[in-house]
């Protein structure tokens, strides 16, 4: 069993369509997991017992479960209450679902690491909450949440592969499917790898690059 | 303008103000001063219910402010500034002093720009509007904040040790700067250890210490002949550290 170019070149379209689905889910899913993600982190922070609780009931479930159950769960179970997706839309929801968890509580650490003067100049200044958190906590947070959630990126770009078990075919899921009809099992794994290095390492020296300018101070 | 009745404020088990009755009439230049822990600086944050009372009731023009008050309507007519300038250090000086206008008030870019830039002519520092707080010293940071305070055209200026976290050689620019706002009439309450400021520029000095008021006269009055003992101790201590 040895390394084969030829494999690799006659399944490279195939593997980059693939990729382009692992792309897409990320994308979305990120997006909607930072909106998502906001919303937790302020229902958390406010002073609503009962919003607090919920969100942190959420978050506990989310980061206690594993993210292939709550595919399959977005996926199987929630038809049964009337909810019904694609296999692309499943896969979306669950991710979002999940990153929504992690990256609430990455706002919600930068949110609180913003000193309580910030808060208070901008009510000396006649700001109601909503308006203090818009345009002077929220702003000063962006910069500080941005390397964490730049890793958060890189960790569900990874974990969108586990989006196979419904069959969504992304880039590992292909390369599953080259290796079977091609019984070759280096060649399409190790080219898989090297795409998903291709984007991960950049963007995680990005994430390391924006902590040390950070952590200066500015 | 602004009075106090029995105001009283408790942290759990720990009193910090107890009774205090207190009021400040349209243009009149309250001193506030006393040792560390005497609760002057709680005392002036709950003046715009920044620190919520325990018991007690604050008026601003005749109007009892509660927590169901419209805060941010209030708030807008009482400036602050505060010991740590609290400036926002995403934004410019420019849009430090801006940006309460615009989002606050609704004014356009332009009108807010002139209003800010008047008030930043007025503390001196109109070369260092584009300037991001970081790129500035600390008496430079203080008068962009008391340039964000006037922005706003409040009734009533709050300062709470304006000068307290400045280098010795930043600390005049600041207080001329307020003996500036003090001379065109504006209504003033400052928490100071700045006994020049308090003599030069108080109609009535406040002494406090453990939470309550333990002296009111002119300044005047209370640099050469203190009432209460505790006043003359704390006196002693202050110009011993102060060497006049």
């Amino acid at each position: 069993m040895q390394f084969k170019l030829s494999i690799l070149m006659q399944n490279f379209p195939y593997l980059i369509g693939g990729l382009k689905l692992t792309l897409s889910l990320t994308l979305l899913a990120m997006l909607f997991g930072i909106a998502l993600g906001l919303a937790l982190a302020l229902l958390k922070i406010s002073k609503n017992v009962l919003l607090k609780r919920a969100a942190s009931t959420y978050i506990e479930i989310i980061r206690g479960t594993p993210l292939l159950l709550q595919i399959l769960v977005v996926y199987y179970v929630f038809p049964g209450f009337g909810i019904e997706f694609n296999a692309f839309t499943a896969g979306i929801v669950a991710l979002s679902m999940n990153s929504a968890a992690y990256i609430s509580e990455i706002f919600r650490a930068g949110i609180e690491s913003i000193s309580e003067g910030q808060m208070e100049a901008a009510f000396s200044v006649g700001m109601n909450y909503a308006k203090s958190m818009r345009y002077i906590i929220l702003p000063q947070t962006i910069r500080r949440v941005l390397p964490p959630i730049t890793n958060e990126i890189v960790a569900m770009l990874k974990d969108t592969s586990l989006v196979m078990i419904i069959s969504l075919a992304e880039l590992t899921y292909r390369s599953k499917q080259i290796s079977a009809a091609t019984a070759n099992v280096i060649t399409p794994y190790v080219a898989a790898g090297a795409i998903y290095l291709i984007i991960t390492i950049p963007l995680t020296q990005y994430a390391q690059r924006l902590e040390r300018r950070f952590s200066k101070g500015d | 303008m602004i009075k106090t009745v029995n105001l009283t404020k408790k942290f759990g088990n720990l009193t910090v103000l107890e009774d205090i009755n207190f009021s400040i009439k349209q243009g009149e230049r309250v001193v506030i001063i006393g040792p560390s822990g005497a609760g002057k600086s709680t005392f002036i944050r709950c003046l715009n219910f920044l620190e919520k009372p325990t018991s007690g009731e604050v008026y601003f023009k005749g109007e009892k402010i509660t927590e169901k008050s419209n805060l941010p309507h209030l708030r807008q007519r009482i400036g602050m500034v505060f010991q740590h300038f609290n400036l926002f250090p995403h934004l410019t000086a420019l849009q430090n002093v801006t940006i309460a206008p615009m989002k606050v008030k609704g004014m356009r870019k332009k009108e807010a720009g002139d209003i800010a830039m008047y008030y930043l002519l007025k503390v001196g520092l109109e070369k260092r509007v584009k300037h991001y707080p970081r790129q500035l010293s600390g008496g430079e940071k203080q008068r962009v904040a008391i340039a964000r305070a006037l922005a706003m055209q409040p009734d009533l200026m709050l300062f709470d040790e304006p000068t307290s976290a400045l280098d010795i050689e930043m600390i005049q620019e600041v207080l001329e700067t307020m003996e500036q706002i003090a001379q065109e009439g504006m209504t003033m309450i400052v928490v100071t250890h700045e006994i020049s400021f308090a003599k030069e520029v108080a109609d009535r000095l406040i002494f406090m210490a453990d939470g309550s008021i333990v002296e009111e006269s002119t300044p005047k009055e209370f640099f050469t002949e203190p009432k209460t003992e505790r006043a003359k101790k704390f006196l002693s201590k202050v110009v011993s550290v102060y060497t006049y």
